[in-house]
């Protein structure tokens, strides 16, 4: 019996360490997971605790297990609205990108270590695929917002990558010990992966996103249910020899998507569940490494890792998506910059060890290496490339806290609550203030008291206001709530004037004298500004036309609502 | 082309009553066509009201810049009117406007037309600025406290 309390004594301590240790680094700005990774390596048998854990296939186990629940919390996360301007760069990129990153890097590792050339294949087919978890973690807590091309191309480029990466992986392993050998069969378990991959994802999640609205379920079993119904999917995918990974990203991408209140159950529970996924198998892996062997292979990893950095990823994002789609120099670099590894790599480099491969030492190693320099160095440097490569836009004001009320199914009541910091709405009565309609104002928080808020009540800069209102409600109170300096900074960036996306150009051009070519006389300048930027216009584009910045302001699917004029 | 000088003391308005968004650009119409005999005040009013049809001037914060160019006008010319109230002027920010900057350019200026608007939006765009404009308390001193935040800008 002591022993099994040992085990749980350690288990919970490390991860409460890793939790707290979250605190630290947001204040200091250093990334997370590499952090886990070191406690882990403390624990672990060159470590202070000094805790002997090779066992290989069990790492896999919770690995696989780990990185399931971090992929379908992925896909729950991502928005089919970000579909519209990501979906195809990512997929180039989760595809042929993949294909060219771990191609060149393997070709350096074969250089490198001096293996064959299967070998280094395997090399890099094992450092292929990108994490945006520790992207978007990373920039949100540094209150950075990405301009929607580049944030939903990474996010989404992140969620499909993994099974390429993971195909590649298994294809090769099992190419290295000699149970796969023609091209036709090679062929053919790409089709299987993938095909029942995708059926299995989009066709269960379906139903599971349908079951779910459907149910009536206390309102703590509804995260259950998914993960639990996720598994079963996940593991019969497999079962098939279709790709699980797939198949559960997609599901939680189909579940997260259909709208209803049990969303709001599920999505806390599952953020929840991949920061324990994350922690646990970073822990784990650190417990796994042993520093001195990593040590043997420093260098020439660190070249590796290098060639993937600086090398790879470049080239394949420059070729996957220049010629097909419409991004500026600037976005490129920046999305060559963040091809952050995470997690998937090093439990990719196991499956080499588990499945007999000789020499598996260089794989585990190499991928660690890979893995730990990626965060540190590109995880470090994300925040101030975002703002140099100017991919940055101006947070939206939000209500700084926001829940549905479960009153109706469909188009639900909200509580939004914000602090006031706008001088419009302070010091007049709130009769005077201009709710929109349907919208009512529940009651107001100062000093920690309740005030009933009456006709004649005034609000005051730092009161708390908790208003009722549907979605559509939103913008309008934040604009009416938002605080004035936000204005200031949304001003620097879209300039002062804002012009209709649906104002004729012709107008346009003789109020400011611009020159118009004869096919542009008879548009509109959304029209104008959309074509400019190449079709799929996302807010802070920005086109330089007769001296002035016309940045989009806003947009309603491909369609430019509102354009700033930034004069300099 | 420096700011302060399109700006002299008779073309600082203050306490004007407002009513709304047509009404002030109305007012200015007819206040600047006396100033300069060679401008129709029906003119300076279309070109302004048409600029506000692509979008409303008012920036935030209860200040508004309407802007037009002009073919009659020989050099650009501008006027600061401080409103008694604040009316209303579909500013982005949905505040009443109590400030108006209006600038009118010649038609071919198109550059300095524009150097001067990104002039004028700076200088509203500080907070301390708006609240040292709004406190004034006469036509002389709040004349005084514009020319004196340009010359600041300039610096």
């Amino acid at each position: 019996m002591t022993d099994f309390n040992s085990v749980y004594v350690v288990a919970g301590l490390l991860v409460v360490l890793s939790i707290l240790a979250s605190r630290v680094s947001a204040r200091i700005g250093m990334p997370l997971l590499p952090l886990f990774l070191f406690i882990g390596m403390m624990a672990g048998e060159e470590g202070v605790l000094g805790i002997h854990f090779d066992d290989y296939s069990r790492a896999y186990v919770i690995g696989q297990l780990a990185l399931a629940m971090i992929l379908l919390d992925g896909g729950l996360q991502t928005r089919m609205s970000t579909f519209r301007v990501g979906l195809k760069p990512a997929l180039s990129l989760a595809t042929l990108g993949v294909f060219i990153t771990s191609g060149l890097v393997g070709v350096v590792a074969m250089w490198v270590f001096d293996l064959s050339l299967l070998q280094g294949l395997l090399v890099g087919a094992i450092v292929g695929s990108t994490d945006a978890a520790a992207v978007f973690s990373m920039l949100n807590g540094q209150g950075i917002k990405l301009n929607e091309r580049v944030g939903a191309t990474l996010e989404i480029e992140s969620g499909t990558n993994d099974p390429m990466a993971i195909f590649l992986t298994l294809i090769l392993s099992q190419m290295l010990v000699g149970q796969v050998s023609g091209v036709f069969e090679t062929v053919m378990l790409f089709v299987e992966q993938f095909g029942w991959g995708l059926a299995f994802g989009l066709g269960g999640g379906w139903c599971i996103g349908r079951l779910l609205k459907w149910l009536d379920l206390a309102s703590g079993l509804y995260a259950l249910l998914t993960m639990a119904l996720g598994l079963t999917l996940f593991a019969l995918t497999n079962m098939v020899n279709g790709s699980g990974f797939l198949a559960i990203y997609l599901m939680g991408l189909m579940v997260g998507n259909v709208r209803g209140q049990h969303i709001e159950h599920i999505l806390p529970v599952h953020d929840g569940m991949a920061w324990l996924s994350l922690i646990a198998l970073f822990l784990v892996l650190g417990m796994l490494v042993t520093p001195s062997q990593v040590l043997d292979y420093l260098w020439p990893s660190l070249l590796v890792s290098a060639s993937l950095v600086l090398v790879a990823r470049p080239i394949a994002v420059m070729l996957s998506l220049k010629p097909f789609f419409g991004f500026r120099w600037k976005e490129l670099i920046f999305i060559s910059w963040v091809g952050l590894r995470g997690a998937v790599p090093i439990v990719l480099a196991i499956l080499p060890v588990i499945s007999g491969v000789e020499e598996s030492d260089i794989y585990f190693n190499v991928a660690f290496v890979v893995v730990l320099m990626s965060l540190i160095v590109q995880g470090m440097s994300l925040a101030p490339m975002a703002r140099w490569m100017k991919v940055v836009v101006p947070p939206s004001a939000s209500p700084s806290r926001r829940r549905t009320m479960g009153v109706l199914h469909e188009n639900d009541y909200e509580m939004l609550m914000y602090h006031v910091d706008n001088r419009g709405v302070e010091k007049i009565p709130l009769r005077y203030l201009r709710f929109p309609s349907g919208t009512s104002l529940a009651a107001v928080f100062r000093d920690h008291e309740m005030i009933y808020p009456k006709g004649s009540t005034e609000l005051e800069k730092h009161d708390l206001v908790c208003a009722i209102g549907r979605s559509g409600d939103v913008a309008a109170l934040n604009r009416m709530f938002d605080g004035e300096a936000r204005l200031k900074v949304a001003r620097d960036f879209y300039g002062a004037f804002i012009i209709d996306g649906n104002a004729p150009m012709l107008e346009l051009a003789q109020a400011y004298g611009l020159t118009l070519s004869a096919g542009e006389k008879d548009k509109l300048l959304g029209e104008f500004i959309a074509r400019r930027v190449g079709g799929n216009p996302v807010v802070g584009d920005d086109v330089d036309w007769h001296g002035i910045h016309w940045v989009v302001h806003e947009v309603q699917g491909n369609q430019v609502l509102k354009v700033g004029l930034r004069l300099q | 082309m420096k700011l302060d000088q399109l700006l002299p003391p008779e073309r600082t308005l203050f306490d004007v009553q407002g009513g709304s968004k047509k009404r002030v650009l109305e007012f200015f119409s007819t206040f600047i066509a006396q100033n300069i005999p060679s401008l129709d005040d029906q003119e300076v009013f279309s070109r302004l009201i048409g600029r506000e049809r692509l979008g409303s001037t008012g920036v935030g914060n209860g200040v508004a810049i309407p802007h037009a160019r002009n073919p009659h006008c020989k050099s650009p010319l501008a006027s600061f009117i401080r409103l008694a109230d604040p009316i209303d002027f579909d500013a982005i920010d949905n505040e009443p406007v109590d400030l108006v900057f209006v600038l009118l350019v010649p038609e071919e200026a198109e550059d300095t037309h524009l150097t001067l608007l990104g002039q004028i939006a700076e200088l509203l765009n500080d907070s301390e600025n708006r609240s040292r404009l709004r406190h004034a308390t006469s036509q002389r001193e709040l004349h005084d406290t514009l020319t004196d935040l340009i010359q600041q800008q300039h610096q």
